[in-house]
């Protein structure tokens, strides 16, 4: 049994940043679990530009900005073990791990889960049809592409609106491929207006709202889909069928945090979010366990990974010094166009980032943060999409003083 | 061209669990045997596509070969498990009802089931239910204790691995086209086999092509029998939905239906199946799911079971039961297994539809016992009737899990992360006894690809690894049909 | 008068603004709305009289960690080059190691900007 203060699980962008900050802070039994033969997580095969605009000013490649906590990491001499996958932790904080070194148990005073996420699938949305070879989630497909130098197909059909989904079709048109459309089943889409913008307005891939796949074709390998136009409880409407040859259909229908360590563990999930419930020191039920990143809520923009990890940290550290941390009985609500908000719970005693996303689209609308029906703050925005999380930075005084009274979050129309 | 000809005493077309049993027990006598399979591994078509339930026999009717058969596949299950190395567990099963009709039924259901000779039926009660499957639904049901579960594919497999080990050669994408009978006087019949890769000769032909089985009949001039092909479809759900269910539990059966009804039923491996629908369909290899069964499915499989989410959805699929009765006539006819005068030693199987992967070995003994009928078997000395499979990682104790890893280092490797199958496994999934090199082929032996990601994080890898072992380039590796393609290149070449 | 109006999602960074640029009769450009720093002022001007784009992509390596190495623009280039300059960069073949920020095409077209790796791809 090897003993460690802190064991981060996932070193991507999440468990690197927390690493390193709990170093800054002082904290020097670290160790990081990671179960690919790299640090960096999902950023390795994200080749695209676009990352760390707001934390470095800059246009990095995610490869890029991996490799600037990477670096810190190694120039800070933060111990970690990659080709090592975590099987199992426990509530008191023990954990397994295996590597083709050998499985190692550890005890460790606190864990951190930065696992990430996976990626909703063909199964999980239930498309009627065959099941030939050519139908990859978009994930998959940038692996094959970026990380193997696989081409998955050459007519291309994407399901879901997605970022993943747009950049892959931007990027296999780069390589020759034809995308013939992307099809989003929401009157709205579901990834960044900048990306359908530079991936699918620029390349003239054509994008239809509220259409779906309806049928897949094809006994080996994929020969067409149906695409149906839906009506407003997404039903296929009848009559609008229509059909198009490919040979590859990309799914990008969606990201799951992923927890099955953390339901091992005891840690309660939020059915929104699929991550765990966490208070504003981003610790879970379970004391000792923490989690951010995508295993905590889907993010948008890496950057805010980076931030969220690292406001992480310092409770982290915080929990190593004094041993616990306050209780944080104040809930926080939101009204039924809100989403989500993690955290779901603070104490009331320190400022802290909320992080939030809209259920549909809103043109100037404010974000309002109230407490026993009294407004505390209201953030104003020109527009709000679901597609972005909105970040609002809540400081102690915007409370009203020895209430344990829930905090609701609602948006209006201004 | 020229083809390949090859000369054997017996040919099997068909690598479905009964071509694989018949495979396997002939392969304790001095025979050459092949067997010919039009797909690229063993229980691609109904054999891989079915509940996995080992049936206790109450469904059949007394004095039918599919009661008979179907009883003693299923009390001698666990011998045959131990042999193949197979997981398999007697979960017992339970046939809920609502109303009085529904008592009445399952009251006639013990005694058909009694007279078949199924052990252990019991009516029980609400409370009873609740013990055996909290979650699920009814007021009264039939319960049998020795209905069993098992991965139908793994079984489908072993067997066909363990025939490979005793001698029987198997050749894949080998679709039977013609056949013709050189049938001299005073000379043994002889099969001549032309399939789409080579030629095939033997004195015994067994017939065990599933679906297509009236068409191979037809091939030998026997055009009696039409195989009306009715699609059941399924969920799979989360392992987490097989936390909520350890029992097989069905609804009382309609017996026009010819089905068993939507049933839930918790895979080996902790999934749990909703399913099968029952819908008569023109095309035999229509696998497609569609939109209203799967509406369907959820309906019904709620009734008994009401704690289905749409969350615990990873997957569907669909069968195809290859039966003798029209949709008009309904119901259920019985196996065929015979050997016509025009057509000596040629066995035909045909309508072997559900029991039949319970029964799948008492028929391969039945074909055992014809062939033997007109020749004198000859048993093999060194007949092996212990095959081994691929040891799971996942399943061991902490320590076994330790000596793996010091033995050998990929078991440390964890592939697949969903079902934590490691690098070892997959290799040895990849090197398998059959030699075959689908992807496909290395879910069905490892569960790798199977679990909640459906490959997301491990099919890169797999894929890899294929390649890698097997010297293959990109547009060679094939998901798991031909033509089943994965790519089309690479990226740069 | 201001008749012509065309829109803008602005793409340098996540806020994504809509921008308007409106145009006289004579079409010039006459304004520039909606977005929430200068560079978003600056994009809306280039987009209409030089729309440029970065790319990023991928050159093949040889006896390398991965088969592959990912690369990106030091700066946006005409948009209508994009595919020429896929083109160079399909022909090119590196050795391992390669190292992030390495130059491999420098000044591809002569267009002023050039290809960098963006990721290390140590030898095997
Ligand atoms: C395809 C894609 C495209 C994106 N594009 C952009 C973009 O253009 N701009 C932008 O700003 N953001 C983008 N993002 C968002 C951003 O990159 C992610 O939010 C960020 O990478 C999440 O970081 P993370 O550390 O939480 O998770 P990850 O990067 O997924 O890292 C999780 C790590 O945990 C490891 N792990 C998981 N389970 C275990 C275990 N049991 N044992 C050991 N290790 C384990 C994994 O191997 C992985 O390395 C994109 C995200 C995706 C998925
Ligand atoms: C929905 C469903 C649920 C079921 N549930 C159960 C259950 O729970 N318990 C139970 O005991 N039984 C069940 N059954 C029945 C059981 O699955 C079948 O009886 C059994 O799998 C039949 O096996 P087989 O080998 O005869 O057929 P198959 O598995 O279909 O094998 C036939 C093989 O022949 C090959 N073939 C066909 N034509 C040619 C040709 N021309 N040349 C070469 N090869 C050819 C095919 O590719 C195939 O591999 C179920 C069936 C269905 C459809
Ligand atoms: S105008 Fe400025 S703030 Fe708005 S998207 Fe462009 S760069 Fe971002």
């Amino acid at each position: 049994m090897v003993k460690k203060d802190v064991l981060i699980i996932g070193g991507g962008p999440a468990g690197l940043a927390a690493a390193v900050k709990l170093k800054k802070l002082g904290v020097e039994s670290i160790l990081i679990l990671e179960r690919e033969n790299h640090l960096g997580g999902i950023l390795r095969q994200c080749i695209h530009d676009g990352f760390g605009l707001t934390r470095f000013k800059e246009a990095l490649s995610g490869p890029e900005y991996a490799a600037r906590f990477v670096a810190e990491v190694q120039a800070m001499d933060i111990a970690y073990e990659t080709s090592t996958t975590v099987l199992e932790i426990t509530a008191d904080k023990k954990v397994t791990a295996v590597s083709q070194k050998g499985l190692q148990e550890y005890q460790a005073k606190a864990i951190i889960l930065t696992t990430g996420c996976r990626e909703r699938t063909r199964g999980a949305i239930s498309i009627p049809g065959t099941r030939p070879a050519g139908v990859y989630t978009a994930g998959v497909a940038q692996a094959y592409v970026n990380l193997k130098n696989i081409m998955v197909g050459k007519r291309i059909i994407i399901l879901g609106s997605g970022d993943i989904g747009l950049i892959m079709a931007r990027r296999m048109t780069l390589e020759g491929a034809k995308v013939e459309a992307v099809l989003e089943i929401l009157p709205y889409p579901s990834g960044l207006p900048r990306n359908i913008e530079q991936c699918l307005n620029d390349y003239n891939i054509p994008l239809f709202l509220s259409h779906t796949v309806t049928d897949i074709k094809g006994k080996a390998r994929l020969e067409g889909v149906t695409v149906s136009q839906v009506d407003e409880q997404f039903k296929p409407i009848p009559g609008t069928e229509r059909d198009y040859a490919c040979d590859t259909l990309i799914l990008s229908v969606g990201l799951i945090p992923e927890n099955e360590l953390a339901l091992m563990a005891g840690v309660e999930l939020d059915s929104r979010t699929k991550g765990a419930i966490v208070d504003e020191n981003y610790q879970t039920n379970i004391e000792g366990i923490f989690a951010a990143g995508n295993a905590l809520h889907v993010h948008d923009l890496v950057d805010y990974v980076s931030l969220e990890a690292e406001n992480l940290a310092e409770a982290v550290a915080e929990y190593l010094r004094q041993g616990s941390l306050p209780p944080c009985p104040i809930l926080i609500e939101t009204d039924s166009l809100i989403g989500y908000t993690v955290p779901q719970k603070i104490s009331g005693l320190k400022d802290f980032q909320l992080s939030l996303r809209v259920k549909k689209p809103f043109q100037n609308c404010s974000i309002q943060i109230s407490q026993n029906g009294e407004l505390l703050k209201a953030k104003k925005m020109r527009k709000a999409l679901p597609a972005e999380m909105i970040q609002i930075k809540v400081i102690k005084s915007d409370f009203l003083t020895n209430e344990i009274a829930n905090l609701r979050i609602s948006v209006a129309n201004s | 061209m020229t083809r390949d000809v090859r000369s054997y005493d017996v040919l099997i077309i068909g690598a479905g669990v009964v071509g694989c049993a018949v495979a396997r027990e002939l392969s304790r006598y001095n025979l050459k045997i092949a067997v010919l399979e039009k797909e690229l591994d063993v229980g691609m078509e109904t054999s891989g596509r079915n509940s996995g339930v080992l049936h206790a026999g109450f469904n059949n009717k007394p004095g039918t070969l599919m009661a008979k058969y179907c009883v003693e596949g299923c009390l001698e299950f666990d011998q045959v498990a131990k042999e193949l190395d197979i997981p398999f567990k007697r979960t017992g099963k339970i046939v809920v009802g609502f109303t009085e009709d529904d008592k009445k039924k399952l009251y006639q259901l013990k005694e058909q089931g009694e007279r078949n000779g199924v052990p252990g039926l019991e009516i029980i009660g609400r409370e009873k239910i609740k013990e055996l499957a909290p979650y699920v639904d009814g007021e009264f049901a039939l319960y049998s204790p020795v209905t069993g579960i098992l991965n139908p594919f793994i079984y489908t497999i072993a067997l066909a691995e363990n025939a490979r080990q005793n001698g029987v050669d198997f050749y894949f994408a080998n679709e039977v086209l013609a056949i013709c009978l050189a049938n001299q006087e005073n000379q043994p019949a002889c099969y001549q086999l032309t399939t789409t890769k080579a030629t095939y000769i033997g004195r015994w032909l067994i017939n065990c092509a599933g679906l297509n089985s009236d068409k191979i009949a037809r091939m030998m001039g026997i055009d009696d029998y039409t195989i009306y092909p009715c699609r059941g479809e399924y969920f799979i759900l989360d392992k987490k939905a097989g936390d909520y269910l350890k029992i097989p539990a069905y609804p009382v059966p309609n017996p026009k239906e010819g089905g068993l009804g939507i049933h839930l039923t918790p895979t080996i491996d902790g999934n749990v199946l909703i399913g099968p629908s029952s819908e008569y369909i023109e095309e035999r290899d229509n696998y497609a799911a569609t939109q209203k069964i799967m509406d369907l499915l959820l309906k019904d499989g709620s009734r008994i079971f009401p704690y289905i989410r749409r969350e615990f959805f990873i997957r569907n699929f669909a069968g195809i039961r290859p039966k003798l009765v029209s949709e008009e006539q309904g119901g259920y006819a019985d196996f065929v297994i015979e050997e016509r005068t025009e057509t000596p030693q040629a066995i035909n199987l045909i309508g072997i539809e559900s029991p039949g992967l319970t029964s799948a070995l008492p028929l391969a003994r039945k074909v055992v016992e014809m062939v033997g009928e007109k020749e004198h078997l000859k048993e093999k000395a060194d007949f092996n009737p212990y095959r081994q499979g691929i040891l799971c990682f996942r399943e061991q104790p902490l320590e076994k899990k330790k000596e793996l890893i010091e033995q050998d280092p990929n078991y440390g490797e964890i592939i697949c992360r969903c079902e934590t199958i490691t690098k070892a496994e997959i290799l040895q999934a990849i090197h398998n006894p059959l030699g075959v090199e689908t992807l496909v082929g290395v879910k069905n032996r490892t569960r790798a690809m199977m679990g909640r990601c459906q490959g997301g994080y491990c099919q890169t890898r797999i894929a890899e690894l294929i390649m890698q072992e097997k010297g293959k380039e990109p547009p060679e590796v094939i998901y798991a049909r031909q033509g089943g393609n994965m790519f089309t290149g690479r990226v740069r070449d | 008068m201001e008749n012509l109006t065309r829109n803008f999602i602005c793409i340098l960074c996540p806020n994504s603004c809509e921008i308007t640029a409106s145009f006289n009769n004579d079409g010039i450009l006459r304004n520039i709305d909606g977005f929430s720093c200068q560079k978003g002022a600056e994009y809306v001007q280039q987009e209409i009289y030089n729309p440029r784009r970065n790319i990023a992509t991928s050159v093949k390596v040889t006896g390398g960690e991965l088969p592959l190495v990912s690369v990106r623009l030091t700066k946006a280039i005409p948009k209508e080059k994009i595919f020429e300059v896929m083109t160079e960069i399909k022909k090119v073949t590196l050795q391992a190691p390669v190292s992030l920020g390495d130059v491999i095409i420098s000044n591809v077209l002569g267009l002023g900007a050039d290809v960098i790796a963006t990721k290390d791809v140590p030898r095997i």
